[in-house]
Protein backbone atom coordinates (compact mmCIF):
# COMPACT_ATOMS: atom_id res chain seq x y z
CA UNK A 1 0.00 0.00 0.00
CA UNK A 2 3.39 2.29 1.08
CA UNK A 3 4.51 1.39 -2.33
CA UNK A 4 1.76 2.64 -4.14
CA UNK A 5 0.88 5.60 -2.32
CA UNK A 6 4.32 6.72 -3.05
CA UNK A 7 4.38 5.56 -6.62
CA UNK A 8 1.31 7.99 -6.95
CA UNK A 9 2.68 11.19 -5.39
CA UNK A 10 6.09 10.61 -7.86
CA UNK A 11 4.33 10.28 -10.79
CA UNK A 12 4.12 14.03 -11.43
CA UNK A 13 7.90 14.46 -11.11
CA UNK A 14 8.61 14.17 -14.09
CA UNK A 15 6.43 16.36 -15.53
CA UNK A 16 7.18 19.12 -13.94
CA UNK A 17 11.12 18.54 -14.51
CA UNK A 18 10.74 18.07 -18.23
CA UNK A 19 8.06 21.21 -19.14
CA UNK A 20 7.44 21.95 -22.81
CA UNK A 21 5.23 24.25 -24.84
CA UNK A 22 3.31 26.87 -23.07
CA UNK A 23 4.09 25.94 -19.25
CA UNK A 24 7.65 26.20 -19.51
CA UNK A 25 6.86 29.53 -20.58
CA UNK A 26 4.73 30.35 -17.87
CA UNK A 27 7.00 29.40 -15.82
CA UNK A 28 10.09 31.16 -17.20
CA UNK A 29 7.99 34.14 -16.76
CA UNK A 30 7.09 33.74 -13.31
CA UNK A 31 11.26 33.02 -12.78
CA UNK A 32 12.46 36.09 -14.04
CA UNK A 33 9.87 38.46 -12.26
CA UNK A 34 10.57 36.90 -9.19
CA UNK A 35 14.47 37.28 -9.46
CA UNK A 36 14.04 40.65 -10.93
CA UNK A 37 11.78 41.81 -7.56
CA UNK A 38 14.51 39.69 -5.40
CA UNK A 39 16.81 42.38 -7.16
CA UNK A 40 14.52 45.37 -6.20
CA UNK A 41 14.43 44.67 -2.85
CA UNK A 42 17.88 43.66 -2.09
CA UNK A 43 19.09 47.20 -3.92
CA UNK A 44 16.81 48.78 -2.27
CA UNK A 45 17.42 47.14 1.06
CA UNK A 46 21.26 48.07 1.28
CA UNK A 47 20.41 51.94 -0.22
CA UNK A 48 17.77 52.45 2.13
CA UNK A 49 19.41 51.27 5.46
CA UNK A 50 22.01 53.58 7.23
CA UNK A 51 22.43 51.19 10.30
CA UNK A 52 26.46 50.24 8.79
CA UNK A 53 29.09 51.57 11.05
CA UNK A 54 30.04 55.21 10.24
CA UNK A 55 26.91 56.18 7.74
CA UNK A 56 25.58 58.99 8.41
CA UNK A 57 21.63 59.89 7.49
CA UNK A 58 21.25 60.79 4.13
CA UNK A 59 18.63 63.90 5.38
CA UNK A 60 20.90 65.67 7.50
CA UNK A 61 23.03 66.85 4.10
CA UNK A 62 21.30 67.76 1.52
CA UNK A 63 23.73 69.46 -0.62
CA UNK A 64 25.97 66.64 -0.81
CA UNK A 65 23.21 63.76 -1.80
CA UNK A 66 22.22 65.88 -4.50
CA UNK A 67 25.90 66.16 -5.90
CA UNK A 68 26.35 62.55 -5.33
CA UNK A 69 22.80 61.87 -6.49
CA UNK A 70 24.29 60.10 -9.92
CA UNK A 71 27.10 58.25 -8.82
CA UNK A 72 27.07 54.97 -7.01
CA UNK A 73 29.10 55.62 -3.99
CA UNK A 74 27.76 55.44 -0.63
CA UNK A 75 26.95 58.44 0.91
CA UNK A 76 29.84 60.18 3.40
CA UNK A 77 29.37 61.30 6.65
CA UNK A 78 28.43 65.63 6.96
CA UNK A 79 31.17 65.57 10.11
CA UNK A 80 34.47 65.91 8.77
CA UNK A 81 36.96 62.91 9.15
CA UNK A 82 39.05 62.50 12.37
CA UNK A 83 42.70 63.44 12.20
CA UNK A 84 44.33 59.61 12.41
CA UNK A 85 47.80 60.36 13.30
CA UNK A 86 48.41 62.47 16.43
CA UNK A 87 51.95 64.45 17.25
CA UNK A 88 51.90 62.94 20.87
CA UNK A 89 50.59 60.29 22.96
CA UNK A 90 48.41 60.67 25.97
CA UNK A 91 48.65 58.47 29.28
CA UNK A 92 45.13 59.31 30.35
CA UNK A 93 43.06 59.22 28.00
CA UNK A 94 39.99 60.81 28.35
CA UNK A 95 36.19 59.90 26.65
CA UNK A 96 35.66 62.42 24.37
CA UNK A 97 33.13 65.05 25.32
CA UNK A 98 29.90 65.33 23.47
CA UNK A 99 29.28 69.01 23.05
CA UNK A 100 25.53 70.43 23.44
CA UNK A 101 23.48 70.28 19.68
CA UNK A 102 23.64 73.51 18.67
CA UNK A 103 20.54 75.92 18.30
CA UNK A 104 21.20 76.47 14.49
CA UNK A 105 18.66 73.58 12.65
CA UNK A 106 21.48 73.58 9.71
CA UNK A 107 24.21 71.07 10.52
CA UNK A 108 27.87 72.10 10.42
CA UNK A 109 30.07 71.48 7.15
CA UNK A 110 32.86 70.25 6.89
CA UNK A 111 35.61 72.38 7.25
CA UNK A 112 37.71 72.92 4.02
CA UNK A 113 40.96 73.67 6.25
CA UNK A 114 41.24 69.91 7.78
CA UNK A 115 43.90 67.87 5.80
CA UNK A 116 42.84 65.23 4.24
CA UNK A 117 46.56 63.49 3.50
CA UNK A 118 45.89 60.79 6.16
CA UNK A 119 41.91 60.04 5.59
CA UNK A 120 41.17 56.68 3.91
CA UNK A 121 37.38 56.63 2.93
CA UNK A 122 37.07 52.93 2.62
CA UNK A 123 37.89 52.87 6.46
CA UNK A 124 35.09 53.03 8.77
CA UNK A 125 35.90 52.37 12.20
CA UNK A 126 36.36 55.28 14.70
CA UNK A 127 34.07 57.35 13.17
CA UNK A 128 32.09 59.36 15.48
CA UNK A 129 28.33 58.65 15.38
CA UNK A 130 25.89 61.13 14.24
CA UNK A 131 23.06 62.44 16.16
CA UNK A 132 20.87 64.61 14.40
CA UNK A 133 20.24 68.00 15.91
CA UNK A 134 16.85 67.80 17.43
CA UNK A 135 14.92 71.33 17.63
CA UNK A 136 12.10 71.46 19.15
CA UNK A 137 10.06 74.12 18.22
CA UNK A 138 7.67 75.94 21.10
CA UNK A 139 4.04 76.50 20.30
CA UNK A 140 4.75 80.16 19.22
CA UNK A 141 7.17 78.90 16.36
CA UNK A 142 4.93 75.92 15.00
CA UNK A 143 4.04 77.92 12.13
CA UNK A 144 7.09 79.58 10.55
CA UNK A 145 6.38 82.63 8.03
CA UNK A 146 6.59 81.99 4.23
CA UNK A 147 9.62 83.72 3.58
CA UNK A 148 11.66 81.40 5.70
CA UNK A 149 10.50 78.08 3.95
CA UNK A 150 12.60 76.74 1.35
CA UNK A 151 10.71 77.16 -2.29
CA UNK A 152 12.95 74.23 -3.70
CA UNK A 153 11.55 71.78 -0.87
CA UNK A 154 8.67 72.25 -2.40
CA UNK A 155 8.71 71.25 -5.67
CA UNK A 156 11.10 69.06 -5.69
CA UNK A 157 9.85 65.62 -5.89
CA UNK A 158 11.76 62.41 -3.73
CA UNK A 159 15.12 61.10 -5.16
CA UNK A 160 13.26 57.63 -4.93
CA UNK A 161 9.90 58.01 -6.82
CA UNK A 162 12.20 59.93 -9.73
CA UNK A 163 14.67 57.46 -9.95
CA UNK A 164 11.68 54.91 -10.20
CA UNK A 165 9.95 56.42 -12.93
CA UNK A 166 10.78 54.32 -15.82
CA UNK A 167 10.24 50.95 -13.68
CA UNK A 168 7.12 52.14 -13.11
CA UNK A 169 5.88 53.04 -16.11
CA UNK A 170 7.30 49.48 -17.79
CA UNK A 171 5.99 47.65 -15.13
CA UNK A 172 2.34 49.20 -15.44
CA UNK A 173 2.93 49.05 -19.37
CA UNK A 174 3.13 44.87 -18.40
CA UNK A 175 0.44 44.52 -16.61
CA UNK A 176 -1.74 46.36 -18.60
CA UNK A 177 -0.56 44.11 -21.81
CA UNK A 178 -1.24 41.03 -19.80
CA UNK A 179 -4.49 42.07 -19.08
CA UNK A 180 -5.22 42.77 -22.21
CA UNK A 181 -3.67 40.04 -23.58
CA UNK A 182 -6.66 37.66 -21.57
CA UNK A 183 -9.55 40.20 -23.21
CA UNK A 184 -7.94 40.31 -26.30
CA UNK A 185 -8.14 36.26 -26.27
CA UNK A 186 -11.64 35.76 -25.57
CA UNK A 187 -12.76 37.98 -28.17
CA UNK A 188 -10.94 36.52 -30.86
CA UNK A 189 -12.32 33.46 -29.59
CA UNK A 190 -16.04 34.25 -29.34
CA UNK A 191 -16.15 35.95 -32.80
CA UNK A 192 -14.61 33.01 -34.27
CA UNK A 193 -16.67 30.06 -31.97
CA UNK A 194 -19.87 32.66 -33.14
CA UNK A 195 -19.29 32.27 -36.66
CA UNK A 196 -18.27 28.32 -36.57
CA UNK A 197 -22.00 28.26 -34.58
CA UNK A 198 -23.36 30.35 -37.17
CA UNK A 199 -21.79 28.08 -40.48
CA UNK A 200 -20.60 24.92 -39.17
CA UNK A 201 -22.83 23.05 -36.76
CA UNK A 202 -25.51 20.88 -37.64
CA UNK A 203 -27.84 21.88 -40.01
CA UNK A 204 -25.94 24.72 -41.09
CA UNK A 205 -24.78 25.40 -44.60
CA UNK A 206 -21.03 23.36 -44.57
CA UNK A 207 -23.23 20.69 -42.61
CA UNK A 208 -25.42 20.54 -45.63
CA UNK A 209 -23.08 20.14 -48.08
CA UNK A 210 -19.61 19.01 -46.62
CA UNK A 211 -19.69 15.49 -45.23
CA UNK A 212 -16.26 15.74 -43.04
CA UNK A 213 -16.22 19.08 -40.70
CA UNK A 214 -13.55 20.18 -38.95
CA UNK A 215 -9.42 19.15 -38.60
CA UNK A 216 -10.02 15.66 -37.23
CA UNK A 217 -10.94 12.33 -39.41
CA UNK A 218 -13.16 11.41 -35.93
CA UNK A 219 -16.66 12.46 -36.01
CA UNK A 220 -15.97 14.32 -32.00
CA UNK A 221 -13.46 16.80 -33.18
CA UNK A 222 -13.19 20.60 -33.14
CA UNK A 223 -14.27 22.14 -35.67
CA UNK A 224 -11.74 25.06 -35.27
CA UNK A 225 -8.07 24.57 -35.65
CA UNK A 226 -6.39 27.43 -33.45
CA UNK A 227 -2.44 28.39 -35.08
CA UNK A 228 -2.55 31.87 -32.96
CA UNK A 229 -4.33 33.96 -30.74
CA UNK A 230 -5.77 35.74 -33.97
CA UNK A 231 -5.71 32.90 -36.57
CA UNK A 232 -8.38 30.34 -36.73
CA UNK A 233 -8.98 27.70 -38.94
CA UNK A 234 -12.20 25.18 -40.57
CA UNK A 235 -11.70 22.16 -42.89
CA UNK A 236 -14.55 20.84 -44.93
CA UNK A 237 -14.51 18.21 -47.29
CA UNK A 238 -16.50 15.38 -49.14
CA UNK A 239 -18.27 17.05 -51.51
CA UNK A 240 -18.66 16.81 -55.15
CA UNK A 241 -16.69 18.70 -57.59
CA UNK A 242 -14.01 19.50 -54.89
CA UNK A 243 -11.51 18.43 -52.34
CA UNK A 244 -11.99 19.96 -49.95
CA UNK A 245 -12.38 24.07 -48.17
CA UNK A 246 -10.26 25.48 -45.97
CA UNK A 247 -11.76 28.81 -44.53
CA UNK A 248 -8.83 31.05 -42.63
CA UNK A 249 -10.18 33.60 -39.78
CA UNK A 250 -7.15 36.46 -39.78
CA UNK A 251 -8.73 38.47 -37.06
CA UNK A 252 -7.12 41.35 -35.33
CA UNK A 253 -4.59 41.30 -32.59
CA UNK A 254 -6.81 42.59 -30.09
CA UNK A 255 -4.52 39.96 -27.58
CA UNK A 256 -1.65 42.59 -28.32
CA UNK A 257 -1.39 45.64 -26.79
CA UNK A 258 0.50 47.57 -29.65
CA UNK A 259 -0.77 45.86 -32.87
CA UNK A 260 -4.43 47.45 -30.58
CA UNK A 261 -2.97 50.80 -30.66
CA UNK A 262 -1.94 50.63 -34.19
CA UNK A 263 -4.96 49.52 -35.44
CA UNK A 264 -6.76 52.23 -33.77
CA UNK A 265 -4.58 54.88 -35.85
CA UNK A 266 -4.41 52.56 -38.92
CA UNK A 267 -7.59 50.38 -38.64
CA UNK A 268 -8.21 46.97 -40.55
CA UNK A 269 -11.24 44.64 -40.65
CA UNK A 270 -11.59 41.21 -39.06
CA UNK A 271 -10.85 38.46 -42.54
CA UNK A 272 -12.21 35.34 -43.47
CA UNK A 273 -10.56 33.32 -46.46
CA UNK A 274 -12.14 30.31 -48.76
CA UNK A 275 -10.17 28.17 -50.36
CA UNK A 276 -11.67 25.59 -52.22
CA UNK A 277 -9.08 22.56 -53.67
CA UNK A 278 -11.45 22.05 -56.95
CA UNK A 279 -10.82 18.58 -58.76
CA UNK A 280 -8.64 18.25 -61.84
CA UNK A 281 -11.34 17.25 -64.07
CA UNK A 282 -13.89 19.40 -62.27
CA UNK A 283 -12.30 22.63 -62.96
CA UNK A 284 -12.17 24.17 -66.92
CA UNK A 285 -10.12 26.95 -68.14
CA UNK A 286 -10.81 29.48 -65.77
CA UNK A 287 -9.30 33.22 -65.03
CA UNK A 288 -11.92 35.18 -63.02
CA UNK A 289 -11.32 37.67 -59.87
CA UNK A 290 -13.81 40.36 -58.83
CA UNK A 291 -13.30 43.20 -55.86
CA UNK A 292 -13.70 46.44 -55.23
CA UNK A 293 -12.41 48.99 -58.26
CA UNK A 294 -9.10 49.91 -56.20
CA UNK A 295 -7.99 46.53 -54.78
CA UNK A 296 -8.89 44.59 -58.24
CA UNK A 297 -6.30 47.50 -59.78
CA UNK A 298 -4.10 46.05 -57.25
CA UNK A 299 -4.63 42.36 -57.79
CA UNK A 300 -4.42 42.73 -61.20
CA UNK A 301 -0.82 43.97 -61.23
CA UNK A 302 0.10 41.66 -58.39
CA UNK A 303 -1.49 38.51 -58.86
CA UNK A 304 0.64 36.52 -61.48
CA UNK A 305 -2.48 34.46 -63.51
CA UNK A 306 -4.36 37.30 -63.58
CA UNK A 307 -1.62 39.59 -64.77
CA UNK A 308 -0.78 36.96 -67.40
CA UNK A 309 -4.06 35.99 -68.56
CA UNK A 310 -6.70 38.60 -67.68
CA UNK A 311 -8.04 41.92 -67.86
CA UNK A 312 -10.48 44.27 -66.72
CA UNK A 313 -13.94 43.84 -67.83
CA UNK A 314 -16.48 46.29 -68.81
CA UNK A 315 -20.13 46.37 -68.12
CA UNK A 316 -21.86 45.01 -71.31
CA UNK A 317 -24.97 47.28 -72.48
CA UNK A 318 -27.61 44.76 -72.97
CA UNK A 319 -27.71 43.06 -69.25
CA UNK A 320 -27.32 43.75 -65.44
CA UNK A 321 -24.23 43.79 -64.10
CA UNK A 322 -22.39 44.52 -60.82
CA UNK A 323 -22.84 47.57 -58.66
CA UNK A 324 -20.31 50.67 -60.18
CA UNK A 325 -18.03 49.81 -56.51
CA UNK A 326 -16.82 46.63 -58.28
CA UNK A 327 -14.13 45.96 -60.97
CA UNK A 328 -14.86 42.54 -62.86
CA UNK A 329 -11.40 40.73 -64.13
CA UNK A 330 -11.67 37.71 -66.75
CA UNK A 331 -9.88 36.07 -69.43
CA UNK A 332 -13.21 36.87 -71.74
CA UNK A 333 -16.12 38.61 -71.41
CA UNK A 334 -18.21 35.61 -71.89
CA UNK A 335 -16.68 33.96 -68.84
CA UNK A 336 -17.33 37.07 -66.99
CA UNK A 337 -20.84 36.95 -68.15
CA UNK A 338 -21.53 33.20 -67.18
CA UNK A 339 -19.77 33.58 -63.76
CA UNK A 340 -21.79 36.77 -62.84
CA UNK A 341 -25.57 34.98 -63.25
CA UNK A 342 -28.81 36.98 -63.08
CA UNK A 343 -28.88 34.62 -59.48
CA UNK A 344 -25.17 36.26 -58.14
CA UNK A 345 -26.59 39.72 -58.75
CA UNK A 346 -29.73 39.57 -57.18
CA UNK A 347 -28.66 38.05 -54.33
CA UNK A 348 -25.51 40.03 -53.62
CA UNK A 349 -23.72 41.95 -55.96
CA UNK A 350 -26.93 44.20 -57.54
CA UNK A 351 -27.58 47.40 -57.18
CA UNK A 352 -29.98 46.81 -54.19
CA UNK A 353 -28.56 43.96 -52.61
CA UNK A 354 -25.14 44.77 -52.26
CA UNK A 355 -25.92 47.63 -49.93
CA UNK A 356 -27.51 45.20 -47.67
CA UNK A 357 -26.00 42.17 -48.03
CA UNK A 358 -22.44 42.99 -49.77
CA UNK A 359 -21.01 44.79 -47.38
CA UNK A 360 -18.01 42.19 -46.07
CA UNK A 361 -17.33 41.36 -49.82
CA UNK A 362 -13.96 41.93 -50.29
CA UNK A 363 -13.02 39.68 -53.68
CA UNK A 364 -13.08 36.59 -55.58
CA UNK A 365 -10.61 34.75 -57.55
CA UNK A 366 -10.88 31.20 -59.69
CA UNK A 367 -7.86 30.36 -61.26
CA UNK A 368 -6.75 27.03 -63.04
CA UNK A 369 -3.86 28.48 -63.00
CA UNK A 370 -2.74 29.40 -59.49
CA UNK A 371 0.95 29.17 -58.41
CA UNK A 372 1.42 26.48 -55.33
CA UNK A 373 0.45 22.71 -54.67
CA UNK A 374 -2.95 23.13 -55.29
CA UNK A 375 -3.39 24.65 -59.58
CA UNK A 376 -7.04 24.75 -59.90
CA UNK A 377 -8.72 27.05 -57.05
CA UNK A 378 -11.28 29.02 -56.17
CA UNK A 379 -10.27 32.48 -53.27
CA UNK A 380 -13.18 33.94 -51.85
CA UNK A 381 -12.50 36.92 -48.83
CA UNK A 382 -14.76 38.48 -46.85
CA UNK A 383 -14.69 40.69 -43.79
CA UNK A 384 -15.88 39.52 -40.51
CA UNK A 385 -19.03 41.32 -38.68
CA UNK A 386 -19.14 40.96 -34.90
CA UNK A 387 -20.10 37.99 -33.05
CA UNK A 388 -23.52 39.63 -32.75
CA UNK A 389 -23.99 40.04 -36.27
CA UNK A 390 -22.83 37.02 -38.09
CA UNK A 391 -26.40 36.50 -39.82
CA UNK A 392 -25.51 39.36 -41.94
CA UNK A 393 -22.86 37.21 -43.40
CA UNK A 394 -25.10 34.24 -44.60
CA UNK A 395 -25.56 35.18 -48.73
CA UNK A 396 -21.84 35.90 -49.09
CA UNK A 397 -21.12 32.65 -47.13
CA UNK A 398 -23.96 30.91 -49.29
CA UNK A 399 -21.42 32.01 -52.60
CA UNK A 400 -19.29 29.50 -51.61
CA UNK A 401 -21.37 26.27 -52.60
CA UNK A 402 -22.99 27.68 -55.39
CA UNK A 403 -19.79 28.85 -57.15
CA UNK A 404 -18.29 25.38 -56.30
CA UNK A 405 -21.66 23.95 -58.48
CA UNK A 406 -21.30 26.28 -61.18
CA UNK A 407 -17.72 26.09 -61.50
CA UNK A 408 -17.71 22.34 -61.63
CA UNK A 409 -20.35 22.65 -64.36
CA UNK A 410 -18.94 24.71 -66.37
CA UNK A 411 -17.82 24.29 -69.68
CA UNK A 412 -16.32 26.52 -72.03
CA UNK A 413 -17.64 27.10 -75.77
CA UNK A 414 -15.15 26.14 -78.62
CA UNK A 415 -13.66 29.82 -79.30
CA UNK A 416 -13.09 30.55 -76.04
CA UNK A 417 -11.11 27.56 -74.99
CA UNK A 418 -9.44 27.90 -78.47
CA UNK A 419 -8.34 31.38 -76.91
CA UNK A 420 -7.69 30.56 -73.85
CA UNK A 421 -5.08 26.88 -74.64
CA UNK A 422 -3.35 29.89 -76.88
CA UNK A 423 -2.70 32.32 -74.34
CA UNK A 424 -1.80 29.27 -72.26
CA UNK A 425 0.55 27.78 -74.63
CA UNK A 426 2.13 31.13 -75.39
CA UNK A 427 2.68 31.36 -71.48
CA UNK A 428 4.38 27.94 -71.26
CA UNK A 429 6.71 29.10 -74.07
CA UNK A 430 7.85 32.36 -72.45
CA UNK A 431 8.60 30.56 -68.99
CA UNK A 432 10.27 27.60 -71.02
CA UNK A 433 12.48 30.81 -72.55
CA UNK A 434 13.08 32.08 -69.26
CA UNK A 435 14.29 28.96 -68.07
CA UNK A 436 16.76 28.46 -71.30
CA UNK A 437 18.01 32.14 -71.02
CA UNK A 438 18.67 31.36 -66.73
CA UNK A 439 20.54 28.34 -67.80
CA UNK A 440 22.51 30.51 -70.49
CA UNK A 441 23.32 33.52 -67.86
CA UNK A 442 24.45 30.75 -65.37
CA UNK A 443 26.75 29.31 -67.55
CA UNK A 444 28.16 32.59 -68.92
CA UNK A 445 28.61 33.13 -65.23
CA UNK A 446 30.95 30.21 -65.48
CA UNK A 447 32.53 30.97 -68.06
CA UNK A 448 33.58 34.39 -67.19
CA UNK A 449 34.92 32.93 -63.59
CA UNK A 450 37.26 30.44 -65.50
CA UNK A 451 38.62 33.29 -67.83
CA UNK A 452 39.41 35.17 -64.40
CA UNK A 453 40.86 32.38 -63.17
CA UNK A 454 42.79 31.56 -66.39
CA UNK A 455 43.78 35.18 -66.42
CA UNK A 456 45.17 35.68 -62.43
CA UNK A 457 47.00 32.53 -63.70
CA UNK A 458 48.63 34.19 -66.55
CA UNK A 459 49.68 37.29 -64.26
CA UNK A 460 51.77 35.06 -61.68
CA UNK A 461 55.50 35.88 -62.62
CA UNK A 462 57.33 33.70 -64.76
CA UNK A 463 59.68 32.67 -61.60
CA UNK A 464 56.63 31.60 -59.95
CA UNK A 465 55.40 29.34 -62.80
CA UNK A 466 59.29 27.92 -63.27
CA UNK A 467 59.56 27.03 -59.53
CA UNK A 468 55.79 25.32 -60.00
CA UNK A 469 57.84 23.12 -63.38
CA UNK A 470 60.53 22.15 -60.73
CA UNK A 471 58.38 20.80 -58.29
CA UNK A 472 56.22 19.03 -60.47
CA UNK A 473 59.64 17.51 -62.56
CA UNK A 474 60.70 16.66 -58.65
CA UNK A 475 57.60 14.91 -57.75
CA UNK A 476 57.87 13.18 -61.23
CA UNK A 477 61.83 12.42 -60.79
CA UNK A 478 60.54 10.88 -57.22
CA UNK A 479 57.66 8.59 -59.19
CA UNK A 480 60.16 7.24 -62.02
CA UNK A 481 62.48 5.93 -59.34
CA UNK A 482 62.35 1.78 -58.49
CA UNK A 483 60.72 1.48 -55.61
CA UNK A 484 63.45 -0.65 -52.85
CA UNK A 485 61.46 -2.30 -50.15
CA UNK A 486 63.36 -2.39 -46.82
CA UNK A 487 63.01 -5.77 -44.72
CA UNK A 488 64.73 -6.42 -41.91
CA UNK A 489 66.42 -9.31 -41.11
CA UNK A 490 65.13 -11.14 -37.52
CA UNK B 1 -27.31 30.08 -55.03
CA UNK B 2 -29.70 27.87 -53.44
CA UNK B 3 -27.52 24.73 -54.04
CA UNK B 4 -27.79 23.79 -50.23
CA UNK B 5 -31.72 23.75 -49.76
CA UNK B 6 -32.37 20.81 -51.09
CA UNK B 7 -30.21 18.62 -50.18
CA UNK B 8 -33.25 16.73 -48.16
CA UNK B 9 -33.45 14.59 -51.65
CA UNK B 10 -30.67 12.58 -52.22
CA UNK B 11 -30.12 12.47 -55.90
CA UNK B 12 -28.99 16.51 -55.31
CA UNK B 13 -26.92 16.01 -52.39
CA UNK B 14 -24.07 17.63 -52.96
CA UNK B 15 -21.96 15.65 -50.10
CA UNK B 16 -19.67 12.49 -51.34
CA UNK B 17 -18.19 11.04 -48.11
CA UNK B 18 -16.22 8.49 -50.58
CA UNK B 19 -14.25 11.27 -50.92
CA UNK B 20 -13.48 13.13 -47.63
CA UNK B 21 -9.95 13.74 -47.01
CA UNK B 22 -9.11 14.44 -43.33
CA UNK B 23 -6.93 17.89 -42.66
CA UNK B 24 -3.37 17.61 -43.49
CA UNK B 25 -1.44 20.95 -42.34
CA UNK B 26 1.06 21.74 -44.59
CA UNK B 27 4.66 21.76 -44.16
CA UNK B 28 6.23 25.34 -43.55
CA UNK B 29 10.11 25.48 -44.04
CA UNK B 30 11.77 27.43 -41.35
CA UNK B 31 12.81 29.93 -44.10
CA UNK B 32 9.34 30.68 -45.26
CA UNK B 33 7.88 31.68 -42.03
CA UNK B 34 7.07 35.86 -41.44
CA UNK B 35 9.62 37.51 -39.82
CA UNK B 36 9.12 37.86 -36.02
CA UNK B 37 10.01 41.93 -35.77
CA UNK B 38 9.28 42.25 -32.05
CA UNK B 39 11.91 39.31 -31.27
CA UNK B 40 14.41 40.47 -33.42
CA UNK B 41 13.67 44.23 -31.48
CA UNK B 42 13.83 42.57 -28.00
CA UNK B 43 17.32 41.06 -28.82
CA UNK B 44 18.68 44.15 -30.54
CA UNK B 45 17.16 46.36 -27.32
CA UNK B 46 18.42 43.84 -24.79
CA UNK B 47 22.04 43.97 -25.95
CA UNK B 48 22.18 47.73 -26.20
CA UNK B 49 20.76 47.18 -22.57
CA UNK B 50 23.78 45.04 -21.68
CA UNK B 51 25.99 47.34 -23.47
CA UNK B 52 25.10 50.77 -22.22
CA UNK B 53 23.43 49.98 -19.14
CA UNK B 54 20.25 51.70 -20.01
CA UNK B 55 17.63 50.71 -18.51
CA UNK B 56 14.79 52.09 -20.17
CA UNK B 57 16.01 49.45 -23.70
CA UNK B 58 16.32 46.59 -21.12
CA UNK B 59 12.19 47.39 -20.31
CA UNK B 60 11.60 47.33 -23.78
CA UNK B 61 13.54 44.49 -24.69
CA UNK B 62 10.90 43.13 -22.13
CA UNK B 63 8.29 44.30 -23.54
CA UNK B 64 9.08 43.66 -26.67
CA UNK B 65 9.70 39.94 -26.09
CA UNK B 66 6.12 39.61 -24.24
CA UNK B 67 4.90 40.99 -27.57
CA UNK B 68 6.55 38.15 -29.17
CA UNK B 69 6.24 35.39 -27.12
CA UNK B 70 1.85 36.42 -27.52
CA UNK B 71 2.10 36.65 -30.86
CA UNK B 72 4.03 33.25 -31.39
CA UNK B 73 2.62 30.53 -33.88
CA UNK B 74 4.98 28.08 -34.46
CA UNK B 75 6.73 27.15 -31.03
CA UNK B 76 9.66 25.22 -32.29
CA UNK B 77 10.84 28.10 -34.96
CA UNK B 78 10.68 30.91 -32.71
CA UNK B 79 11.94 29.65 -29.57
CA UNK B 80 15.70 30.51 -29.87
CA UNK B 81 14.97 33.73 -30.80
CA UNK B 82 12.83 34.98 -27.85
CA UNK B 83 14.74 32.85 -25.25
CA UNK B 84 17.77 34.86 -27.06
CA UNK B 85 15.97 38.06 -26.07
CA UNK B 86 15.20 36.23 -22.59
CA UNK B 87 18.58 35.89 -22.05
CA UNK B 88 20.29 39.13 -22.95
CA UNK B 89 17.17 40.60 -20.85
CA UNK B 90 17.60 38.69 -17.64
CA UNK B 91 21.55 38.10 -17.21
CA UNK B 92 23.02 41.92 -18.64
CA UNK B 93 20.16 44.21 -18.72
CA UNK B 94 20.31 46.54 -15.87
CA UNK B 95 16.82 46.83 -14.96
CA UNK B 96 16.48 47.02 -11.41
CA UNK B 97 19.20 49.85 -10.85
CA UNK B 98 17.66 53.14 -9.74
CA UNK B 99 21.02 55.58 -10.72
CA UNK B 100 21.69 53.48 -14.31
CA UNK B 101 21.43 56.40 -16.45
CA UNK B 102 18.03 56.79 -18.56
CA UNK B 103 18.71 57.12 -22.07
CA UNK B 104 16.81 60.24 -22.91
CA UNK B 105 18.38 62.04 -20.01
CA UNK B 106 20.40 65.22 -20.62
Amino acid sequence: MSKRSSSVWLAPLPSLLFLRGETLWYYLALLSVLSLLGQELTRSSVLASSDFEGFGDEADDDDLSESLQTSHLPLRSSLSPPILTQSHFESDPEPPQQSPPPSDPTPPKPSSSIPFDFWDEDEFEGLPIETPPQNPQSPENSTPPASESDPKSTTKVSPSLRSYTVEIVCVSFLIAFIFNYFTGKRENENIALSWASRFAIKDSIFEKNFSLLGTGDGKDTPLLLKEGQNVFKFYASGRRFCQGLLATMELQSRHDLISRVYNLIVPCKDEITFEVYMNEDAMDQVVFALAKKKAAKVMHKEVMDLQRYANLVSAPNNRKWVVEDLAVISESKEVAGDLISETVLDQVFGDKAFEKFGKGFISLHFSDQHVGTHRKMLLFKFALTDANHMADMTRLVALVPYYIDLIGRYKLSSQARSKTEAARSKAAQEAYKELLNARQEALQKRKADRKKMMEAEAKLSAEVIRKKEEKERSRQMKKGKPKVKMTRAH
Amino acid sequence: MSSHHNSSSAASDPRQPSTANPYVPPMIAPQDLPVDYSGFIAIVFGIAGAMFRYKLSSWLAIIFCAQSLVNMKNVENDLKQISMAMMSVEKFGEIGEPNAPMMLAN
